[in-house]
């Protein structure tokens, strides 16, 4: 009886040190990565101790939920594993933990999770509150990227037709349309726009538009002229490539109504590519936008010369 | 008047809703006449075209001008084989009788480019 007792009497308290262990590892890591945000609450981040930003999120995905969303990122704004990529999966756990960890236990029992070791508990409370939350999630995927607010949200890029917000799911052939990434498949990635990168998908043959509506095999006459204009300031000068666009387009689409073909003769300015006109009628709708801004400023300024070196 | 206009503007970006910066980008709405006729808004999608035509077969060959709106597509072009009847025919690609996959918008949105566009008039920059 007596060894039972020391027995049990042990077992607890290693559980209880193997807690705090938990405890200290998951705090040093909440100081790190996460208290930016969470401890004021920074883009809607839920705060440390405060029930009732994290009851919901409870609620909704238990601890599971919890650990997605902090191991993959959400679209409201969390980056993945709070933007330090190299923790190990186990430590951004313990960082939850440690938060989750500070709630009142009433709280944390939404999800069913006894507060000491939520941990082991998640499974149960993932699928005792699946049905609810499975049917909850849908419309409460957030639509709006609420720290980037003109952005999209990373869930939400390539949108199937009857969610894109355009579509109406109502209409039945808005179902027959085809998904955009189911298009996209194979083609190769870019950060923007349809995060593909046509250029690199046509030289690769990924893609091979026609270049006449009904014969397959006319070819474009390509012209492979780089002109390259000096930009004042700082960024690198910009080099346009006649070859990636006469590939796809007419000389008539630009000349002369855009630009004067002939060199020097077109006075281009930012502000103005910004408000849709000269290169921002195709880049920002249609083309690569101009967030990508070393797409077109490509060439390294030629190095300043140093005072030093002066005569 | 021109500050007027540009207020307008201004306002009219702000005032859309979030959702339709979901859709993909290069997204074409056309509801010049669609909606006063009764029918859903046509949806063209840039992405789409764009693997299986170069630009210029729309916007050289076919005369699409490279302004959202400024073509006026009347419902008998198409059908007479002008705009997207030049190929929705039921010959290059399926033809109009297919009302619904054209005209699949959701009703009351404007005239315009989708998806999360970056440059245009004031607003976003
Ligand atoms: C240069 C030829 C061409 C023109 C012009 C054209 N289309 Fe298309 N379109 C196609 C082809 C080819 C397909 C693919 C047909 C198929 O998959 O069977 C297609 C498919 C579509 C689809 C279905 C997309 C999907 O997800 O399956 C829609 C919607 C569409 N076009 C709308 C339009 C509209 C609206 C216009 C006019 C503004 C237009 N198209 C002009 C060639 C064209
Ligand atoms: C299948 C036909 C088709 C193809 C291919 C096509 N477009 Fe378009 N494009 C359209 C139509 C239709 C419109 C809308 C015109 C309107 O509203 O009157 C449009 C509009 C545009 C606009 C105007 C956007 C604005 O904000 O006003 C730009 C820019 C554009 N296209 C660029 C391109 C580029 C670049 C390519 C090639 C990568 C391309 N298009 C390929 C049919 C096409
Ligand atoms: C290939 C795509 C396509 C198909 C298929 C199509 N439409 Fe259209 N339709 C358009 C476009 C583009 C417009 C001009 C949009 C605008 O500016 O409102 C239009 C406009 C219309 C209009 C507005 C008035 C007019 O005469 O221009 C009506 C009504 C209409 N379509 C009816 C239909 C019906 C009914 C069908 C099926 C039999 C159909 N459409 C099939 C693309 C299509």
């Amino acid at each position: 009886m007596r060894n039972l007792y020391t027995a049990m009497i042990l077992a607890s308290l290693m559980g209880l040190v193997a807690t705090a262990q938990a405890d200290t590892k998951g705090k040093a890591i909440y100081e790190k990565a996460c208290a930016s945000c969470h401890n004021t609450g920074i883009a809607n981040a839920p705060k440390l101790n405060d029930s009732a930003d994290w009851a919901p999120r409870l609620r909704k995905g238990g601890m599971d939920g919890l650990y997605h969303s902090a191991l993959e990122g959400t679209p409201m704004g969390m980056p993945r594993k709070g933007g330090f990529l190299d923790l190990p999966d186990a430590d951004v756990k313990a960082a939850v933990d440690y938060m989750v960890g500070k709630l009142p236990a009433k709280v944390v029992s939404v999800a069913s999770a006894p507060s000491a070791k939520p941990a082991q508990a998640a499974p149960v409370a993932a699928t005792q509150a699946a049905p609810a939350p499975q049917a909850a999630a849908k419309p409460a995927a957030p639509t709006v990227n609420s720290f980037n607010r003109l952005m999209k949200p990373a869930g939400a890029r390539n949108a199937p037709p009857a969610e894109d917000g355009i579509h109406d799911p109502e209409n039945d052939g808005t179902l027959a349309l085809q998904h955009p990434q189911q298009a996209y498949t194979g083609l190769p990635k870019s950060n923007a726009g349809n995060r593909v990168n046509w250029v690199a998908s046509l030289n690769e043959k990924k893609i091979t538009p026609r270049w006449d509506r009904v014969d397959p095999a006319a070819e474009a006459v390509v012209m492979d002229l780089d002109i390259v204009r000096e930009v004042k300031g700082t960024m690198p000068d910009v080099l346009y490539p006649h070859k990636a666009h006469t590939e796809i387009l007419d000389c008539s689409n630009c000349h002369p109504a855009l630009f004067e073909p002939q060199k020097g003769a077109n006075k281009l300015s930012m502000a103005a590519i910004m408000m849709g006109q000269q290169c921002g009628v195709c880049h920002g709708k249609v083309a690569f936008p101009i967030s990508e801004c070393r797409n077109c400023h490509s060439q390294k300024k030629a190095a300043p010369t140093k005072v030093a070196d002066k005569p | 008047m021109g500050g007027w206009l540009a207020w307008l503007v201004l306002l009219a970006s702000l005032a859309l809703p979030g959702q339709p910066a979901l859709a993909e980008y290069g997204d074409v709405v056309l509801n010049r006449r669609s909606e006063k006729e009764g029918m859903r808004p046509v949806i063209f999608s840039h992405w789409f075209h764009r693997i299986r035509f170069q630009c210029k077969v729309c916007h050289q060959e076919l005369g699409f001008k490279m302004r959202v709106g400024s073509n006026d597509v009347r419902m008998a072009d198409i059908i007479n084989g002008k705009f997207c009847g030049m190929c929705h025919n039921g010959d290059v690609a399926w033809g109009p009788d297919r009302c619904d996959l054209c005209h699949s918008g959701k009703r009351g949105l404007p005239t315009g480019i989708y998806g999360g566009h970056e440059t245009s008039g004031p607003g976003r920059w």
